[in-house]
């Protein structure tokens, strides 16, 4: 061989190795899916927390390379980095993790102060659940209609953690589409919750909430994890996480904890969850004719979930004495993207009376679909997996 | 002293819990063969009798130290050896032991064998020596190349597999499973979802709403307690107390009202004969000059 054909002959194998000789079609796309989460989050100031995280992931996770050259750099590759990282998606462990940050972030006080706000969070997961049923329709296994139909609950730790167990792969869909609607959140309630509620029903004023004892706070977390988990044993890597971290909180002693819990912990874990959620999406798994469907049944889940959580609340007023009745646009804060939904019944509210602070009402539900949507994920995982 | 005690009874308390749960009571004796003619052959090429453990957790479990017997009188017949990587069974799986009464031949040949043709009891103790895990008595009319089987593997009734339609499957599953028949269910009779959505919302609905009336019973509770100490504490009677809870001209907008009429009577205002100018000073932004980035916060004490 002269010095001139093993010249060659390394350059073509190293050209064969090249992102751009891998390259097809489905990979631009999905480049430029990931650069569009980034241009949300950045320009837009969509969620950046987690669209700039899970869009860094999407172009990471499409990059063309040689799959059959064993280089261990993809993410479905056992052994690679990004492998290694991923366990904690596809074993379900990073979504319990950030529910223990969310518990240890979360004040309780509005829903202790007004325990029927709870039914709100309850009503609004009928969106989990009206999805599944269309997505039988569409012809979904039930296994998999349920991982798609937790979206529903707007909570993308839920959603990541039942799709793992019940679709994993679908789960890279799942994920996005979750947060993607969770950060759409402020584009698609508005105009539901003007849709189902009068003029005369967006200006009830509610009274303020009363002030929660220390001890009550404490007792919230262990008695609503030994309550909910009693009843969905299957929701307790999440349900269990959430209530101790909140907790760790409320009981004054474990501060440190807490700290750690809501700050470091909670970034480091969301850090890793979106990005390698977003490279899970890798175009060969993820531009499929079911990505569309469940991006569809992920759209449909926050209708429903949105209109539900408004549509209990007015239901639920017929039976209030007047000087009880609550705002029907606290009722899309059911879903559990927090605290974004209790921020649109905040301003949607303030839109109509600039007196109307509906913030704190609006946490308790809010908080309640947290809860909700992890009794939901058991429930889903306790029949069908 | 007392702190001491507590902390003591709280450790010994952790100590037996996870003693216990590290405790071998999820290994099940699965499947057993007496008479072995023609079935499945040991690693030495040979038809020996063959007793299958299961572990029934979802968790490994060692069984190093276990004792496996066939003598009510001599629970520690057979300890399974120490040092060997294989006695370690993984979630829902299975291990061969060969009856063979050859134990030098390596970890899973016992010191026993089982007789053909006569009863033959099979337990388990744990490494006490005193605890029984599971047992079970093989009939003494097993055919030749039956085995007597659990019909679910590590629970369910035992029954005679004679490798027809029952299969024998020794460090296999009993039942072999191909699909999730809980999908399957609710793919056959709930085809549009209903009964899910209805048993699934009365489930989340019921937790919540427990919940709800728990915590509508605590904050009841808390608030009398906390009425009731301040009756202790400032020593009035209820009526007092309730009076001065309530008092007739409470609302906020009677006291800024009583205010505003104050403010204007007196006429409070303050001094207003000061300038002020406004002048917008424009200066160029760089996040390398910025003190929010160039400062570091200090630790709190």
């Amino acid at each position: 061989m002269s010095f001139s054909e093993f010249l060659q002959q390394n350059l073509q194998q190293f050209w064969e190795l090249t992102g751009f000789y891998n390259a097809t079609w489905q990979h631009f796309v999905m480049l430029a899916v990931g650069l569009f989460f980034i241009w949300l989050a950045i320009k837009k100031d969509f969620e950046p927390m987690l669209l700039v995280p899970i869009g860094f992931g999407i172009l990471i996770g499409n990059i063309p390379f040689n799959t059959t050259a064993g280089l261990e750099v993809g993410i479905y590759e056992e052994g690679s980095v990004l492998n290694i990282l991923y366990n904690g998606v596809s074993a379900g462990w990073y979504p319990p993790l950030i529910f223990l940050g969310i518990g240890a972030m979360t004040d309780f006080s509005a829903l202790i102060a007004n325990p029927k706000l709870m039914l709100i969070g309850a009503a609004a997961q009928f969106g989990i659940f009206g999805a599944y049923m269309v997505a039988l329709l569409l012809g979904f296994a039930p296994d998999q209609a349920g991982a798609i139909a937790i979206i529903g609950g707007a909570d993308g730790p839920t959603a990541i953690f039942l799709s793992s167990k019940l679709a994993p792969n679908l789960m890279g869909a799942i994920a996005v589409s979750a947060y993607s609607y969770m950060a759409l959140v402020p584009v698609i309630q508005p105009p539901i919750m003007r849709l189902f509620t009068t003029k005369k029903e967006r200006l009830i004023k509610m009274k303020p909430a009363r002030a929660v004892s220390q001890n009550e706070k404490i007792i919230f977390p262990i008695v609503g994890m030994l309550l909910t988990c009693f009843v969905v044993p299957s929701g307790i890597p999440l349900l269990g996480m959430l209530f101790f971290g909140n907790l760790l909180r409320e009981c004054g002693v474990t501060t440190r904890l807490a700290k750690t819990a809501s700050n470091a912990l909670t970034d480091i874990v969301t850090i890793l969850l979106g990005m390698t959620v977003g490279a899970s999406t890798q175009a060969s798994e993820f531009l499929t004719k079911e990505t569309i469907g469940i991006f569809a049944l992920g759209f449909m889940a926050f209708i429903i979930a949105s209109s539900s959580g408004v549509l209990f609340v007015k239901l639920f007023n017929l039976f209030l004495p007047k000087a009880k009745k609550i705002n029907p646009l606290i009722g899309n804060a059911g879903v559990s993207a927090v605290p974004m939904s209790a921020r649109i019944s905040n301003n949607l509210g303030l839109e109509y009376d600039p007196s109307n602070y509906l913030l704190m009402h609006a946490m308790g539900p809010n908080v309640a679909g947290v809860i909700g949507s992890a009794v939901a994920a058991g429930v889903l995982l306790g029949f069908l997996a | 002293m007392k702190k001491q005690l507590l902390t003591l009874i709280v450790a010994l308390v952790a100590c037996a819990t996870v003693a216990s749960a590290q405790g071998r009571r999820g290994l099940r004796i699965n499947e057993v063969m007496v008479t072995n003619d023609s079935s499945v052959v040991d690693d030495y090429g040979r038809h020996v009798a063959w007793i299958e453990l299961f572990n029934s957790t979802f968790a490994p479990l060692e069984i190093s130290s276990v004792y496996l017997t066939n003598d009510k009188n001599q629970p520690k017949l057979y300890p399974v050896p120490l040092g060997d990587v294989n006695t370690e069974i993984p979630p829902r799986q299975h291990v061969v032991f060969w009856a063979d009464g050859e134990p030098n031949k390596g970890t899973f040949h016992t010191s026993f064998v089982l007789t053909p043709g006569q009863d033959n009891w099979i337990g388990i103790y744990d490494a006490n020596g005193t605890t029984l895990i599971d047992e079970v008595l093989i009939p003494a009319n097993l055919a030749p190349n039956t085995t007597y089987a659990r019909t679910i593997d590590g629970e369910g009734i035992w029954e005679v597999r004679d490798g027809g339609d029952k299969y024998i499957t020794p460090s296999s599953n009993n039942v072999i499973v191909d699909t999730n028949s809980k999908v399957d269910m609710f793919a056959q009779q709930d085809k549009d979802g209903f009964a899910m959505t209805i048993m699934a919302m009365c489930i989340v609905f019921t937790a919540l709403l427990v919940l709800c009336l728990c915590f509508l019973a605590i904050s009841r509770i808390g608030a009398r307690v906390l009425r009731s100490n301040k009756i202790k504490s400032a020593g009035m009677t209820p009526r007092e107390l309730t009076r001065e809870e309530h008092p007739e001209h409470d609302s906020g907008e009677e006291i800024a009202a009583i205010t505003m009429a104050l403010h204007e009577h007196l006429n409070a205002h303050d001094a207003e004969n000061t300038i002020l100018t406004i002048n917008k000073v424009k200066r160029a932004y760089s996040p390398w000059s910025s003190k929010i980035y160039s400062l570091r916060e200090l630790p709190h004490r």
